[in-house]
């Protein structure tokens, strides 16, 4: 017979050498190290993360962020892939940075290319519409087609009935023709901000139908007014409206007024 | 007598190895000196330290058995340890954490010595010894963090080298021979793998040995009351008579506290290393992957707190002079006060200097930890410009908030509780500064703002001036500007701006 | 580590030991033996001489590296025209000063700045303030160091933050359309101004 001392260190042994070999059995504990899985270029989580980084500051989603949201299925639709890889490689305007590697950026033209497919794949619902630029709805069609020169004289009509009771003197939403403004957006810009506007800001997106314009503006509508406003942008000899709309500009050179 | 010798050899084995080596006799008075009956739970952070640092040289020892002490090869060798080795991830875990809290038990044991007193005579050299084995296990510590060979260690050793660079005269060739050579490279990898398996070690284990000796030779001091004065001339005899009298023998009786901390210890480092892994290796060491942001391992990001918060002016002469200062002042501290009270509650002032001190580490670390002086490198492209400060903004002002994050503002300065913490949050920045002081500011800089003047053009100093001044709580009216919500609301600045900056003038400002 | 007090001191319990060799315990009893003198002079000074021979080797070995026997050389950047005026762009090359095992520790990374056609500035990528890498935003024209926030103008000058002079920068030439730069060594304070 075992006396009780020898049962409790019996079970004592027992417990003991349980705990070891269930820690001797397992080399997977929480804090073993996983191999890292090698980033792919295009993945996914590739493009989200590269997008976080790199684009969020400005390109945010719904009312965040200053300027137009990428996540938004109307830009892809007239943006072809050609059209999105050179605003981001070579920068657009005064305030998009050039990502080209050899523009001095941080991506390399393979990642851009991937990018803009993961950024299609994820936001750009539609395929792309058609080629033509006349007519219709604005925000159809290839947008680097899209922004042709306008009539600026109807352009001035389409204003004052359009965009004059917040945009025009007195109005609350600020002025559009303001050339310090103008100096730091470029037609395209304008073109977009009339097209999209910022919904979720209470700016209206004018190829919507709005209260007293039924189809909301036309193609022509939009670069006619685009044409007007763009008209109040200074212009000098040095830089000015052909610089600013110059898209495949290096961006140091947009950056600077001076030399 | 022979006959006596086998009979002894047959019983045991033991004696026969005692009477040729004396390791009973030699071992006897540490296992069985006496100790104060007061010394309980106060008294157990050293046996912890020297648990952490026993574990230390057995994990150490494993690791050598497969690290590749080699510039080209450490960082390879440690993944293959991490990923192939069966439990080669936990040992470096083992490694990692009780290097950690083998730092933080000798803090404890040290604060606790300092707070009782107990460096008082005849204890100066305990102290002293504890001292240099402070500096040793740091020094480990360091090197330790070399030897993963990461990014943080290659820039680590950069700031290093940096200042060393700084000393006078012989900065040069002092960098050079800290580095094994004109660059951070295999030699000095290897020199950094000498001094933390060879040199270090070694100091540390002759340092432990002349501590033990010293604590045999001076017995473990009483816990300290008010109104007990140590008085160097009879100190001695009096202890002597109190250990011989209340002392209790370390084994079995103090020691069975030890144990206990020391298995608390020992088991909550397991769940550590098991649980949170090895510290580790960070980004392949090629110094032209700049996208890094080095930082130092725990028991030092208190040091890359304090070197950023120096003035810069005096910087130098601090980072070099202020180490030497502090380890004179440590090893001082006996000799400073050798005799007299030991009691916390009769030594205030030594109580607020050990608080004060604690207190400043503390903080500098959690400054460290939190680097509010570094800017977010990927400020400007990575966090949005909050709804409430694009709501309701004019055109102009939209233009200006993208200007901000263009041009990298957002770095060093916050909006909504992200960005840079290096310059002041921005939320309500119209509430401080008119448009006027918005416009110096930008463009001349200045309370270690860089200036951006030449790197803005005028249209851009516009907009973001109309946005900056848009920052305020929502019921206040945009900054000392009167109606700014009218179309074209800043004159002041295209003034300003043309007068101020000749050499910017706009060209094309006044033509429409 | 030999202890004068030893025997004075009853409680201790260490006296068997055996640490006692050290001292001049043992040989109390010698004799005025003239020749054991001698060969303890003879003895005390072979060893110095050898002693001092076999450091000669050792301290050089250690302190090699300290006497500044390696030079900088020029180094190949690539074609000038990848570095367009006004811009400033990241290249890498080899250390000229490598060994074998250094591995990519002997990778380098420098910012050139091409001022204008011909006339460049190639700045050392460490901080001046404790060698942190440094990057150039293009957008704000600043280098920023990430560790303790110096911040840099595009021309290398100090613009924030604690550096206590602007960027190093390496000596530069242009042979038959390349861009060398004279390079090696970690910068340092020594370094160019």
């Amino acid at each position: 017979m075992m006396s009780p001392q020898t049962y409790r260190l019996l079970a004592c042994v027992l417990v003991f050498s349980a705990i070891v070999f269930a820690f001797v059995g397992c080399d997977r504990l929480h804090g073993k190290p996983t191999e890292a899985a090698p980033t792919v270029i295009g993945s996914p989580s590739w493009t989200q993360s590269t997008f976080n980084t790199s684009c969020l500051g400005c390109h945010s989603k719904g009312a965040e962020g200053a300027a137009i949201p990428l996540m938004n299925a109307g830009y892809w639709k007239v943006a072809t892939d050609a059209h999105v890889i050179q605003v981001l490689s070579h920068g657009q305007g005064v305030s998009m940075p050039n990502y080209l590697d050899s523009d001095g950026g941080p991506l390399t033209s393979d990642e851009i290319a991937a990018l803009v497919k993961g950024m299609r794949s994820m936001w750009g619902a539609g395929s792309l519409g058609g080629q033509g630029a006349q007519g219709g709805h604005a925000g159809q069609g290839d947008i680097s087609a899209t922004v042709v020169a306008g009539d600026a004289a109807s352009g001035a009509k389409v204003f004052a009935t359009a965009c004059a009771s917040c945009h025009g003197t007195g109005g609350s939403a600020g002025s559009v023709t303001d050339p310090m403004y103008l100096r730091l957006i470029s037609d395209q810009g304008l073109w977009s901000a009339v097209v999209y506007g910022r919904t979720e800001l209470g700016s209206p997106a004018w190829n919507q139908p709005m209260p007293n314009h039924p189809t909301g503006l036309t193609t022509t509508e939009v670069a006619d007014v685009v044409s007007w406003i763009a008209q109040a942008r200074p212009v000098s000899k040095a830089q000015g409206q052909a610089k600013v709309q110059t898209k495949s500009q290096p961006k140091n050179q947009n950056a600077s007024d001076t030399k | 007598m022979n006959r006596e010798v086998i009979l002894k050899l047959l019983k045991s084995p033991a004696q026969w190895i005692e009477e040729r080596t004396g390791v009973v006799a030699f071992s006897a008075p540490l296992l069985f000196h006496h100790v104060p009956r007061s010394a309980k739970w106060w008294y157990v952070f050293g046996s912890a330290t020297l648990m952490f640092f026993t574990i230390q040289i057995v994990t150490g020892i494993c690791l050598g058995t497969m690290y590749a002490p080699s510039a080209s090869n450490a960082w390879e060798s440690l993944r293959f340890i991490d990923e192939e080795i069966p439990f080669g991830w936990m040992l470096r875990a083992l490694h990692g954490w009780s290097s950690s809290a083998m730092v933080v038990m000798m803090a404890i044991h040290m604060l606790q010595v300092f707070m009782h007193g107990s460096f008082k005579f005849p204890r100066e050299l305990n102290w002293i010894t504890g001292v240099f084995l402070l500096l040793t296990v740091l020094a480990l510590a360091f090197t330790g963090q070399v030897m993963r060979w990461d990014q943080d260690a290659y820039w680590g050793l950069g700031i290093g080298a940096a200042i060393v660079d700084r000393v006078p005269v012989f900065g040069d060739q002092m960098r050079a021979l800290m580095l094994g050579g004109p660059i951070i490279g295999g030699e000095t990898l290897n020199r950094f793998f000498a001094l933390h398996v060879f040199i270090l070690p070694g100091a540390a284990i002759a340092l432990v040995g002349l501590h033990m000796t010293l604590i045999i030779k001076n017995g473990i001091s009483e816990m300290p009351k008010p109104g007990e004065i140590v008085v160097p001339s009879t100190y001695r005899e009096g202890f002597e008579e109190r250990m011989k009298k209340t002392g209790v023998p370390f084994f079995p009786d103090a020691v069975q506290r030890d144990m206990v901390f020391c298995g608390v210890c020992l088991l909550l480092l397991v769940f550590l290393a098991a649980y949170y892994g090895p510290f580790g290796p960070g980004g392949m060491p090629d110094p032209t992957l700049i996208n890094t942001n080095p930082r130092p391992d725990y028991p030092f990001m208190w040091i890359f707190g304090a070197v950023s918060l120096l003035p810069p002016a005096s910087e130098t002469a601090i980072m070099l002079v202020a180490p030497v200062v502090g380890i004179v002042i440590l090893v001082a501290v006996p000799f400073l006060a050798n005799s007299g009270e030991r009691a916390p509650s009769r030594r205030p002032g030594m109580m607020l200097l050990a608080v004060v001190v604690v207190m400043a580490i503390v903080a500098l670390t959690w400054e460290g930890v939190t680097s509010p002086w570094s800017p977010v490198m990927d400020g400007w492209s990575a966090l949005p410009t909050p709804t409430q400060f694009v709501k309701g903004r004019t055109p102009l002002q939209m233009q200006g908030a993208v200007v901000f994050q263009f041009a990298q503002c957002r770095n060093c300065h916050e909006l909504g509780g992200f960005g840079g913490k290096r310059g002041p949050a921005l939320d309500e920045v119209a509430t401080r500064m008119s448009p006027d002081q918005l416009i110096r500011q930008v463009q001349q800089g200045g309370g270690n703002m860089p200036a951006f003047g030449k790197n803005l053009n005028s249209a851009q100093m516009t907009a973001i001036v109309d946005f900056l001044s848009t920052l305020h709580p929502e019921n206040e009216a945009d900054s000392a500007i009167p109606g700014a919500q009218l179309p074209l609301p800043i004159k002041s600045p295209l003034t300003m701006n043309t007068v101020s900056s000749g050499a910017e003038t706009p060209a094309g400002i006044h033509s429409r | 580590m030999s202890d004068n007090t030893k025997g004075e001191t009853k409680k201790e319990g260490c006296v068997g030991c055996g640490c006692g060799g050290g001292g001049g315990g043992r040989p109390a009893a010698v004799p005025q033996d003239a020749r054991r003198g001698f060969m303890f002079k003879i003895g005390a000074g072979l060893l110095g001489i050898g002693g001092a021979l076999a450091a000669v080797p050792i301290v050089g070995y250690i302190v090699g590296p300290a006497r500044s026997r390696y030079r900088n050389q020029w180094v190949d950047l690539g074609a000038t025209t990848a570095f367009p005026s006004g811009q400033t762009r990241f290249a890498t090359f080899l250390n000229p000063i490598r060994q074998p095992t250094d591995g990519d520790a002997a990778k380098t990374a420098c910012w050139v700045r091409c001022v204008e056609a011909g006339k460049f500035q190639v700045f050392a990528i460490n901080c001046a303030h404790l060698g942190c890498p440094v990057r150039w935003f293009e957008q704000s024209k600043l280098f920023m160091c990430p560790c303790h926030g110096g911040v840099y103008y595009q021309d290398g000058s100090r613009a924030a933050g604690p550096p206590p002079r602007g960027l190093f920068e390496y000596k530069w030439k242009v042979e038959s359309g390349k861009l060398l730069i004279d390079a090696g060594r970690l910068p340092g304070l020594e370094e160019s101004v």
